[in-house]
């Protein structure tokens, strides 16, 4: 090859690069805004994207994994942590996690509400965009959680021995269980199996016997007689009965969020219900 | 150096060493806030030491090409700068811009999208200084009728890297659609131009240092330069996974990716055959050092540990996490920090009152302590990133929890990089300890034989 022609292939090789990447460049115009659910852009969600920027939250957080690497991916957060909780934790984050413990806290960043507001709607349209399934896995923000329970014949099972796939004519706490594990916004993103472990919300392990001493302390102040219908409630009404704590409430309001009545079936509610149950 | 408008690149170089030693303070602030608690928490937050960590890194290698440029086109082209004045007035103008974006940084003034935070104000100003050099540049080489190729491929290269900018000026509504045009500055400026800038010093390097033939080299040179854009180009794809574009750009990503290392590992053999096919003659072996350094630095940096988590498959659980970082860290400074390193190695016995070769084991310290310091930084951010995607990504463990359990290698990245910033303050020495010396050479003060003066062309 003389000079000329390794000019030649310089030269065209680059031309058909640049051809085929304009070309899908094009291409990809037409499906934004299905991917990107573009009909959602509010102009609150603008405004949130705006007040991302202002804020520099990219420098300490990822958002579909791109940023710093000093603060979690915030891509699906909206599925982890209901609006109550984002905006009392954004008015104050050392009331949830201590900097003694995890070394790392993030610092208050003194956003007026219209603008919290508007951040939690730009997350949230964020969380829905169809980016190819990624995170495999959800990323938390704090604590452990187990495998996640493979249902049979889903496509994206993950395969491992320590984990009992479930079919719909198992056991309903088994089931619920998995539902645990899989439903969104999900379970284990905030309330952990360990005794102690505190995530976002309570500990789930011996929470029957919990429920059982405040049933007869009388600091119940919800409208269920029993310890399932104390779990059914706190599922579909969690702020009847308010647990105790900073980071679990503000103005009598719950954190949780309040979207399974709508998002899970009854039968569902019951499987979680007779799962949670069985926590001693 | 033989024409007197050369020096001019010394207060570009002397501009970039100070803008690196900034650099590596805020690098240095940003690492130990791993091993918190921050006493700085409302002084100095991380989000503003990061973001002055890395615009300075893109300042200051940016200046280092200006005036790398601005020694190479006299000898090039043969013939004294255009307008020394102009380059003065761009370099005033660009440290101006440098300093108050900074500052503003200090007081989160800037537009939050990573890497091309800079307010609006500063991002014309950027393009101007752009359109000011590339005019210098561009007159000097037409007053001189004579324009080589390792000249043209550089010149091409800062050209390229003024008209990519332009999308940065761009506001996009939609993140996605933005995040999607911030790579057509961020990609295709690393993984595109700036690599034809790097093959163009390189080349010129090794023409100089190693006096091999010219045709040959530039024969390769083309070749290169159609490599990294047949990869790169459609490369850019590995930064629009997980992002809300259609599919395919995941396998498009994957497979030019995976060719990146080629235009590497062909910049590698290329530096490594000329100098063994010349021997070691010119006296400047620490440019020479430099020079072959990062062309292996790059290869190893920028081709192999890009390689290692390019794959779709593997980038599922990698993306977002500190091995980004491990990537980031060795690819930045293997390709484009040392190379200005080596210009500003192999311009400086001409600029100041030192002999090439004198008295260099300084040099020495300076080299193998940075490199040295980059690998186990290199090294400490792969462990940590490692760690973090087990028990993060695959087990499942928070993110605040899996970056307790990783502690351990973010002492080993202080420490690591604690060494590398001992190797930058001794670079940053021996840059200003000898006085600045702007007498064009006289043919006596050439040591003996090498030929500088006579052009291998």
């Amino acid at each position: 090859m003389n000079k000329r022609q390794s000019r030649t292939f310089a030269i065209v090789a680059t031309g058909l690069a640049a051809v085929a990447f304009l070309g899908l460049t094009l291409h990809s115009h037409t499906r934004f805004g299905e991917l990107t659910n573009a009909q959602d852009l509010t102009p609150e969600v603008i405004q949130g994207k705006e007040v991302w920027h202002k804020y520099n939250c990219i420098n300490c957080h990822t958002l579909f994994g791109e940023g710093a690497y000093y603060a979690p991916d915030l891509t699906k957060i909206t599925q982890h942590r209901s609006a109550a909780y984002l905006k009392a934790y954004m008015r104050d984050p050392s009331n949830f996690y201590d900097e003694q413990r995890h070394r790392r806290l993030m610092p208050t960043q003194d956003l007026s509400d219209k603008e919290i507001d508007d951040l939690i709607q730009f997350l949230d349209w964020v969380a829905n965009v169809d980016n190819q399934g990624w995170p495999p896995r959800p990323i938390l923000v704090a604590g452990a959680t187990l495998a996640v329970a493979a249902q049979v014949g889903e496509p994206d099972a993950v395969g491992s021995a320590a984990v009992t796939p479930v079919r719909p004519d198992n056991d309903p706490r088994a089931l619920g269980e998995h539902l645990f594990r899989t439903v969104t916004p999900g379970c284990t993103a905030c309330h952990s199996l360990q005794p102690g472990v505190r995530l976002a919300g309570p500990s789930m392990a011996g929470m029957t016997t919990r429920a059982e001493q405040m049933f007869a302390g009388g600091a119940y102040t919800g409208g269920a007689s029993d310890l399932e219908g104390y779990i059914r409630e706190s599922i579909v009404a969690p702020s009847a009965h308010l647990v105790a704590g900073e980071m679990f409430s503000a103005g009598g309001t719950s954190f949780m969020p309040t979207t399974y009545a709508d998002t899970l079936s009854e039968e569902q509610i019951d499987q979680l219900v007779a799962y949670i149950a069985s926590l001693k | 150096m033989r024409y007197k408008s050369q020096a001019v690149a010394y207060w570009y170089f002397a501009v970039a060493m100070v803008l690196f030693g900034l650099q590596i303070v805020f690098g240095l602030l940003s690492a130990a806030k791993y091993l918190g608690p921050d006493p700085l928490l409302y002084i100095l937050p991380f989000d503003v030491t990061k973001v002055i960590h890395t615009n300075l890194l893109i300042v200051w290698v940016l200046t280092g090409f200006m005036g790398a440029t601005y020694w190479l086109v006299p000898e090039e082209s043969r013939t004294e700068l255009h307008s020394v004045k102009l380059a003065y007035w761009q370099l005033i103008l660009w440290t101006l811009m440098g300093v108050t974006a900074v500052i503003g940084y200090l007081f989160r003034y800037g537009t939050g999208n990573k890497l091309l935070e800079q307010p609006l104000p500063h991002k014309i100003v950027i393009v101007v200084v752009m359109l000011m050099f590339l005019y210098n540049i561009g007159m000097t080489i037409k007053k001189a009728g004579r324009l080589t190729t390792t000249e043209g491929v550089l010149i091409l290269g800062l050209a390229l890297s003024a008209v990519l900018y332009l999308p940065a000026l761009l506001h996009y509504e939609n993140y996605t659609i933005s995040i999607f045009y911030r790579w057509w500055t961020i990609h295709l400026w690393v993984e595109g131009v700036w690599m034809m800038i790097m093959a163009g010093f390189l080349a010129y390097l090794l023409v100089r240092l190693s006096g091999v033939d010219r045709e040959v080299m530039e024969k390769w040179l083309y070749v290169i330069v159609g490599l990294v854009f047949v990869a790169g180009i459609l490369g850019t794809a590995h930064h629009y996974y997980w992002v809300g574009v259609p599919q395919y750009w995941l396998p498009i990503g994957g497979f030019f990716s995976a060719l990146e290392p080629l235009a590497l590992a062909a910049m590698a053999i290329y530096a490594y055959a000329a100098m063994r096919r010349s021997g070691l003659g010119h006296p400047n072996t620490l440019a020479l050092h430099w020079t072959i350094g990062s062309a292996i630095f790059a290869l190893f940096g920028a081709g192999l540990l890009g390689l290692a988590h390019t794959w779709p498959g593997v980038n599922k659980w990698t993306h977002g996490t500190l091995i980004t970082a491990m990537h980031g860290h060795s690819a930045f400074y293997g390709a484009y920090a040392m190379i200005v390193m080596a210009m500003i190695t192999y311009a400086l016995p001409g600029l100041t009152h030192r002999r090439a070769g004198e008295d260099s084991s300084l040099g020495f310290w300076a080299f193998w302590l940075q490199v040295g310091g980059m690998f186990g930084m290199t090294l400490s951010f792969a462990t940590a990133g490692i760690g973090q995607v087990y028990l993060e990504r695959i087990m499942g463990m928070g993110y605040l929890d899996a970056q307790l359990k990783i502690q351990v290698h973010f002492l080993m990245l202080l420490a690591t990089a604690t060494v590398f910033t001992a190797g930058v303050m001794l670079f940053i020495y021996d840059f200003f300890r000898h006085r600045p010396n702007f007498q064009p050479d006289a043919l006596v003060e050439l040591a003996p034989g090498v030929a500088p003066l006579r052009d291998p062309v």
